[in-house]
C-alpha cells in the first residue's frame, strides 16, 4: 500500500486537536499531594485509575464489537453485552472523576473568577475546593449506603445473574478519592503561593510550567 | 397527606388508566392527595421500585418481568402458555389465585413491599415483517426481547433469534432491520407506533402481559385501619375498572392500527398452529425452575392449581 | 422551593464551582426542602448512576475514542484534505462543510455529543488555521451538531411520539424541512462571516491534486460508509457503528498506516476515558437535578398559573416553545419532553393543533436548549474535548441561537415548512 509511507500530518495541524500527544497526562510525572508513604499509596491509586480508564474504554469497544460479530457470524447476540457496558461506564466515570480532579480537568464556569486578582481568587479557590470536598465526602457516604442497601436487597443483573452491587463498588470509592483530591487542593492553595486547580496544576488554561510544581 | 405513585407507562396507557382510577378513588373518599409520576419522570422501572423500597414513593407499579431481578419467582409470568387465553378464565384467575394472594405477598414483603394487586395488561403479540404461522417461519427472525433469560429461552424454543436491544433503539432498529420484530400487547404496539415499521402482527396466544401494584410496606403498615381499607378499596375499584377497560381494548387497538396502516395483517393462529409453540413450554418451565429462586417449584405448582380452579 | 433550587444552582455555577457541584447541591436543596433532611440522599446517588447508564449513551465514548484515534493518526487529516481539495477555494467553504458534516454525522449517529467530538475534533484545528475565530468555530460545531435532533432518526421525536401518541414516521418527515432550513441559514451566516472577517481562501486545487487527495482518503472514507451505510442499512445500531469505527480506526492507524503505537493506543484510551468521565458525571448530576424538579412537580406548579387554556393556537404554540426552551436550558432534553408533553397534551388537543407540528416545534426547542447555557451536554463535551473555558465555548453562540429562534417563529406562522413533506407522503 503506497499510503503506508506517506509522511504523517505535520505537528502544526495537530497542535490544537482534541487529543494531542503533548496534552497527554504523564502518569510517571504525577506527584501526590499526600506526604510520605500515604503519597506512595496515592500515586499507586492514580496509576490504577489511569489503567481503569484505558482498559475500561478498550473493553467497552471489544464488548460492543463482539456483540455485532456474534449477531452476524453466529446468529446469537451476547445477551449480557448491555449489562457489561453499563458496568464499565460506571467504572470509567467514577475512576475518571478522581483522576480528573488530580489533574484539574473538571468542567467549571470560571468567567467571573478569572476576572479577580490573585488574592481573592486564591481565597475563592480554597472555599470552592473545601466545599466541593465536603459535598463529595458526604455523597461518598450515601453512595456507600446505597451500595450496601443494594447488596442487602439481593438485586441481580437479569442476564449475567450476578449481584448488581458488584458493578457499583467504585461509586463510593471514586467519590471519596475525588473528595480527598479537593481537600488536598484546598490545603495546597492555603500553603503554597499562587492559585491551584489541583495539587499539581496551576489555574489557567495553559498547562502549568514544570518549575511551578512542588 | 400527599402520596406519590409511579408507574412504567404513559398516563393514557393501561398502567396510567389504572393509576388515574386509583387516584380518583382515594381523593374522592379521603383528604389524601395522590401525585402520579408516569414513565421516565422519576427514572427507569428499577429506579422507581427502589425509591418505593426506600420510602420516597408510597406506591409503584412494576411488572413482574422487571421485578424478577429482585424476586426471581416473579418471572413465572414470563413462562409461555401458562396463563389462560380465555378472558373470563384469566380474570377469575387474577381475582382468586392463591399464588397471587398468598405466596407472592410474602415474597414481596421480604423486599419491604406490600403487594396490593396483580392485573393483566393485555395479550402479548409478535410483530414481524414476515408472516408467522409455524416455528420454521421464525427461522433467522431477530425478535427484540427484554434482557431476561426466560424470554430469551422462550424465543429460542420458538425457533427465533432473540435479540436484546435497548428500548430507545427499537423503533429505529425495526425501521433499518437490525431487528425484525418484537413482542408487546396491542395497546403498546399502537402507542409506541412500532406498527408503522412492521408488516405483520401475529397472535400466538402465548402470554398476557402481567403487572403489579405495590406499596412501601412500612408506610402501609403504619397507616390507620381506615386508610388501609381506603387503599384496598381504591385498588379493588381500579382493578375492576381496568378489567372492564380491557374488554375490547385489544380489539380497539388493533382496529386503530389497521386504520393507521391498512397494509398490516393481523393473524390469530389456530389451535393446530399453536400446538408446536405450546410444546416448548416444558423446556421454558425447566429454565424457570433453574433461575426462579427457592420457591420456584411451589409458585409454579400453585399457579397451575389456581388456573385449573379458574377454568372450572 | 423552585427559586431555592434554581437559585442555588445558578449562583454556585457562576462562582466557578466544578459544574457537578451546582447540580448536585441544587438537587440536595430540593431533597432537604421536601424531606426535611438529608436522609434520602442515597436516591440522589441512584439518580447519578441511572443517568449515565442508558445503553444509547455508550455511543458517546465509542465515537470519542474513534475520533481520537483518527485525529492522532492520519485518517482525519486525509478526510479534511479531501474536502479542502474540492471546497478550499470557496468563501466560507470549510465552515459550510463543517456545518454539513456535523448535521449529517449527528443525524445518523443520533448523538450530538459524539458529533462535537468526532466531527468538531478534527475540523476545529483546520478552521482555526484557515482564519476563523475560535468563538465562531466552537459555536458553529455545537449548534450544527444540534440540528441532528431534527433529522431522522431522532431520539427526541421518538420519545415525543410515544408520550403523545403521534406518528413517529410523520414526525421524522416533518423534521427534515426545518433541519435543512437551519443548515441553509447557518451556511449563509458562515459565508457572511467569512466575507466580513476576510477569511482567506486557498488556491483552487487542480483535478490531479483532487485525484491525489481522493486516493489518499480512500481508506478513511470507510468511516462515513460504516456510519451512514451501516446504520441506515440495518447492519449496526448507532452504538455498534461507533464501536465498529473504533475497530476500523485501529486497523487503519495501527496496521495499514502504521502511525500509532501500542503506547499511544493506551494514551488515547485513557484520554477518552477521562473526557467521558468529566462529561458523564455532569450527565449523572444533571439527571439527579432533573429528578428533583420532576419530583417536586415544579413545572406543573409554574404552568398551572399562566392560564394557557384561554390562549388561541398561536398563544399555545408560543407558550410551548418558551416552556421547552427554558426547560432545556436547565434540564436534560429527554426529561423535559417526558415531563412537559403530558402537561400540555390536553391544551394541544383542545386547541386543534396538529400534533406533528407541535412535536417538530418541541424538537427544535430541544435542539436549541442543548446548546444553550447553563446546562448543555454539548457545551460540556466541547469544554472537555477542546480544553477551552466555559465562557469561550458559549461566547459565539448568540447569532446561532438567533437563527434558531427565527426558525421557531417561522415554523409557528408557516407550519408548512415542517408539514409539506408529510402532506406529500400522505396524499
Ligand atoms: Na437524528
Ligand atoms: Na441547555
Amino acid at each position: 500500500m503506497s499510503d503506508t509511507h506517506q509522511p504523517a500530518a505535520g505537528p502544526d495541524q495537530r497542535a490544537t486537536g482534541p487529543a494531542t500527544a503533548e496534552d497527554d497526562i504523564d502518569d510517571a510525572a504525577y506527584r501526590s499531594g499526600l506526604p510520605g508513604p500515604l503519597g506512595f499509596v496515592d500515586r499507586g491509586i492514580a496509576r490504577l485509575e489511569a489503567v481503569i480508564l484505558a482498559l475500561g474504554v478498550l473493553a467497552m469497544a471489544v464488548n460492543t464489537v463482539a456483540n455485532v460479530v456474534g449477531r452476524f457470524v453466529f446468529g446469537r447476540s451476547l445477551y449480557f453485552a448491555e449489562e457489561v457496558n453499563a458496568a464499565l461506564i460506571v467504572l470509567i466515570t467514577f475512576a475518571g472523576i478522581s483522576y480528573a480532579a488530580r489533574h484539574g480537568r473538571h468542567i467549571r464556569m470560571s468567567a467571573i473568577l478569572d476576572m479577580l486578582p490573585v488574592g481573592p481568587r486564591k481565597l475563592a479557590m480554597i472555599a470552592i475546593s473545601a466545599l466541593t470536598a465536603a459535598l463529595l465526602f458526604l455523597l461518598s457516604w450515601y453512595a456507600l449506603d446505597y451500595v450496601m442497601t443494594q447488596a442487602s436487597r439481593g438485586r441481580v443483573l437479569p442476564a449475567l445473574r450476578i449481584p448488581q452491587w458488584w458493578t457499583l463498588v467504585w461509586v463510593p470509592v471514586g467519590l471519596f478519592l475525588t473528595a480527598l483530591q479537593y481537600a488536598l487542593t484546598a490545603l495546597h492553595n492555603a500553603t503554597h503561593p499562587g492559585v491551584w486547580l489541583s495539587t499539581g496544576v496551576k489555574d489557567g488554561y495553559a498547562p502549568a510550567e514544570p518549575e511551578d510544581r512542588p | 397527606d400527599t402520596w406519590r405513585y409511579a408507574f412504567e407507562e404513559a398516563l393514557d396507557e393501561v398502567q396510567g388508566v389504572f393509576a388515574q382510577k386509583f387516584k380518583e378513588e382515594v381523593e374522592a373518599n379521603s383528604d389524601h392527595e395522590v401525585q402520579l409520576f408516569p414513565f421516565g419522570t422519576l427514572g427507569e422501572s428499577d429506579n422507581i421500585l427502589e425509591q418505593t423500597q426506600s420510602g420516597i414513593l408510597q406506591f409503584v407499579n412494576q411488572s413482574p418481568g422487571f421485578t424478577g431481578a429482585l424476586i426471581p419467582e416473579a418471572q413465572v409470568f414470563l413462562v409461555p402458555y401458562l396463563l389462560p387465553e380465555d378472558e373470563q378464565q384469566l380474570y377469575s384467575f387474577f381475582r382468586d389465585s392463591e399464588a397471587i394472594n398468598g405466596i407472592f405477598p410474602e415474597l414481596y414483603a421480604e423486599q419491604g413491599l406490600e403487594l396490593l394487586t396483580m392485573y393483566p395488561e393485555g395479550e402479548v403479540m409478535v410483530t414481524s415483517n414476515r408472516p408467522i404461522a409455524a416455528p420454521a417461519d421464525f427461522d433467522d427472525v431477530k425478535v427484540r426481547v427484554m434482557t431476561n433469560p426466560l424470554l430469551v429461552s422462550s424465543y429460542q424454543a420458538f425457533g427465533a433469534t432473540p435479540t436484546p436491544l435497548p428500548w430507545g433503539e427499537v423503533y429505529g432498529g425495526l425501521q433499518t432491520g437490525i431487528i425484525d420484530g418484537h413482542e408487546n400487547p396491542a395497546f403498546f404496539i399502537e402507542s409506541t407506533r412500532t406498527f408503522e415499521v412492521q408488516e405483520h402482527i401475529t397472535r400466538l396466544g402465548h402470554n398476557n402481559f402481567t403487572t403489579a401494584l405495590m406499596a412501601n410496606k412500612d408506610f402501609f403498615d403504619g397507616l390507620s385501619e381506615e386508610d388501609q381499607q381506603l387503599i384496598r378499596n381504591a385498588t379493588d375499584a381500579a382493578f375492576e375498572h381496568i378489567l372492564e377497560y380491557q374488554q375490547g381494548l385489544t380489539e380497539a387497538s388493533l382496529e386503530a392500527i389497521e386504520a393507521a396502516k391498512p397494509s398490516i395483517t393481523v393473524t390469530t393462529l389456530s389451535e393446530e398452529e399453536r400446538a408446536p409453540f405450546r410444546a416448548t413450554t416444558e423446556q421454558v418451565e425447566a429454565t424457570f425452575l433453574e433461575i426462579g429462586g427457592p420457591r420456584a417449584q411451589e409458585v409454579l405448582d400453585q399457579m397451575k392449581a389456581d388456573l385449573e380452579a379458574a377454568g372450572s | 422551593m423552585t427559586a431555592a433550587i434554581l437559585g442555588t444552582m445558578v449562583v454556585l455555577l457562576l462562582l466557578g464551582f466544578p459544574m457537578m457541584v451546582p447540580l448536585l447541591i441544587g438537587a440536595m436543596v430540593g431533597f432537604v426542602g421536601i424531606f426535611g433532611g438529608i436522609g434520602q440522599l442515597d436516591t440522589l446517588v441512584q439518580q447519578v448512576i441511572a443517568g449515565i447508564q442508558p445503553a444509547s449513551l455508550i455511543a458517546v465514548p465509542m465515537f470519542i475514542f474513534a475520533a481520537d484515534l483518527m485525529t492522532r493518526g492520519q485518517s482525519a487529516a486525509r478526510l479534511i484534505d479531501l474536502v479542502m481539495a474540492f471546497l478550499g477555494h470557496v468563501r466560507g467553504g470549510l465552515a459550510i462543510s463543517a456545518a454539513g458534516a456535523c448535521t449529517m454525522f449527528g443525524a445518523v449517529s443520533g448523538s450530538t455529543q459524539a458529533t462535537v467530538v468526532a466531527v468538531g475534533g478534527p475540523l476545529r484545528p483546520r478552521l482555526l488555521k484557515a482564519g476563523y475565530s475560535d468563538k465562531f468555530t466552537l459555536a458553529l460545531i455545537i449548534n450544527a451538531s444540534d440540528i441532528a435532533f431534527l433529522i431522522p432518526p431522532s431520539i427526541g421525536m421518538i420519545i415525543y411520539g410515544v408520550v403523545s401518541g403521534t406518528s413517529i414516521s410523520e414526525l421524522f418527515l416533518a423534521g427534515i424541512g426545518p433541519g435543512l432550513l437551519i443548515l441553509l441559514l447557518f451556511s449563509i451566516y458562515a459565508y457572511i462571516y467569512a466575507v466580513r472577517h476576510n477569511v482567506p481562501t486557498e488556491p483552487k486545487a487542480s483535478w490531479s491534486e483532487r485525484g491525489r487527495a481522493l486516493a489518499r482518503a480512500l481508506w478513511p472514507l470507510g468511516f462515513p460508509a460504516i456510519v451512514i451505510g451501516g446504520i441506515y442499512g440495518g447492519v449496526f445500531s448507532p452504538t455498534e457503528a461507533a464501536a465498529a469505527c473504533v475497530l476500523y480506526a485501529l486497523i487503519l492507524e495501527m496496521v495499514i498506516f502504521r502511525d500509532l503505537t501500542l503506547k499511544q493506543l493506551f494514551a488515547t484510551a485513557k484520554s477518552t476515558g477521562l473526557i467521558t468521565a468529566v462529561v458523564f458525571i455532569l450527565i449523572g448530576a444533571g439527571t439527579a437535578f432533573s429528578y428533583i424538579i420532576s419530583f417536586a412537580q415544579i413545572p406543573q406548579a409554574i404552568l398551572g398559573g399562566i392560564g394557557i387554556d384561554e390562549m388561541g393556537p398561536y398563544g399555545v404554540l408560543f407558550t410551548i416553545a418558551i416552556a421547552f426552551f427554558i426547560g432545556c436550558m436547565f434540564v436534560d432534553p429527554i426529561v423535559v419532553i417526558l415531563i412537559l408533553v403530558p402537561i400540555f397534551a390536553p391544551v394541544v388537543s383542545a386547541s386543534g393543533l396538529d400534533p406533528v407540528l407541535v412535536g417538530t416545534l418541541i424538537t427544535l426547542q430541544v435542539a436549541i436548549g442543548s446548546a444553550t447555557p447553563p446546562f448543555g451536554c454539548d457545551i460540556f463535551t466541547a469544554i472537555a474535548v477542546f480544553k477551552r473555558p466555559y465562557w469561550e465555548v458559549i461566547r459565539g453562540t448568540p447569532p446561532f441561537i438567533a437563527i434558531l429562534l427565527f426558525v421557531s417563529v417561522l415554523l409557528i406562522f408557516f407550519p408548512q415548512i415542517a408539514l409539506f413533506l408529510r402532506d406529500m407522503a400522505i396524499s
